[in-house]
């Protein structure tokens, strides 16, 4: 791994400013190091040299912009840059007819009494949900992780994921869809609703 | 109620729960889903999914050695990382 050229920060106060807005960031920022190397190993490590890195740069991190947002780059750089390579998988999902509405309808067509809808999903493991997403091709996993489980807007993912907004907004759309389909299957697998 | 409106308001509502309409859009869509119990149940539900999706996906305990790995770092940012 190159080792960034900027020094880390010698000011105490900015040291300060580290340990307590950077590194509270840690669960969410490993979370979401998982679903992008679907691998604990791989998210340690990546998580390590996303702080590493983001630790060197912090003396440039300029006061008034996004810090979770800045730090989000660093790991989808760091990511993107070393482990990416390591995966073999699809690139994108099919832009098909898909209904908006895919998991709805379906769960609504089953035999889940009215307004149950939602307590299905409650019923999925959360390793089924997690494997779920983790399955998505990146581009549409990152936005959907970002968007959905780290809460950012458009704007942020965009420059998080340097795209633009448009095309966030299409990942998300059709990650979105994919993942429903995806839902639906492990619903029905888990014999969550009878046919 | 129109379908039209319907049909509107049910392609604004992945945008509307993202936060990312504009106030006047997102007063139009909430005054629709207030008096129409198809489109609120569709809303409904997609907002469960985006939650079910946040807390069962961001619920991974960080190991320990990590916390301590990432200290050790902090103490020593010049040393490369074992």
């Amino acid at each position: 791994m190159a080792r960034s050229p900027v020094a880390p920060p010698e000011d105490p106060a900015l040291r300060e400013r580290f340990e307590r807005e950077v590194l509270p960031l840690l669960p969410n920022l490993y979370g979401a190091a998982l679903r992008m190397t679907r691998n604990p190993q791989d998210a340690e490590d990546l998580v390590q040299e996303t702080y590493l890195r983001a630790y060197r740069g912090f003396s440039g991190f300029r006061e008034g912009t996004n810090l979770r947002a800045w730090v989000y780059r660093i790991l989808t750089n760091t990511f993107i840059n070393s482990y990416r390579k390591k995966q073999r998988e699809p690139l994108t999902v099919p832009d098909d007819e898909t209904s908006d509405w895919y998991l709805y309808d379906k769960l609504g067509a089953s035999n889940v009494e009215a307004s149950a809808e939602s307590e299905v999903l409650e019923k999925i493991p959360d390793e089924d949900v997690q494997r779920a997403l983790e399955d998505l091709p990146e581009g549409f996993r990152m936005a959907v992780l970002l968007a959905d489980v780290e809460g950012f807007s458009y704007k942020e993912i965009a420059e998080i994921m340097d795209v633009p907004i448009g095309t966030v907004m299409s990942r998300l759309h059709r990650g979105r869809k994919a993942l429903q389909k995806a839902l639906w299957e492990t619903v029905r697998e888990r014999g969550l609703v009878t046919d | 109620m129109s379908p039209t409106d319907c049909e509107h308001v049910l392609k604004q509502i992945e945008l509307y729960l993202d936060g990312e309409l504009v106030a006047s859009m997102r007063v139009e869509i909430e005054h629709h889903l207030g008096g129409c119990d198809p489109c609120s149940g569709h809303a409904a539900f997609q907002l469960r999914l985006k939650e079910v999706l946040r807390s069962k996906c961001g619920c991974d305990q960080v190991p320990p050695e990590l916390v301590d790995r990432l200290r050790a770092l902090l103490e020593r940012p010049h040393a490369h990382p074992s």
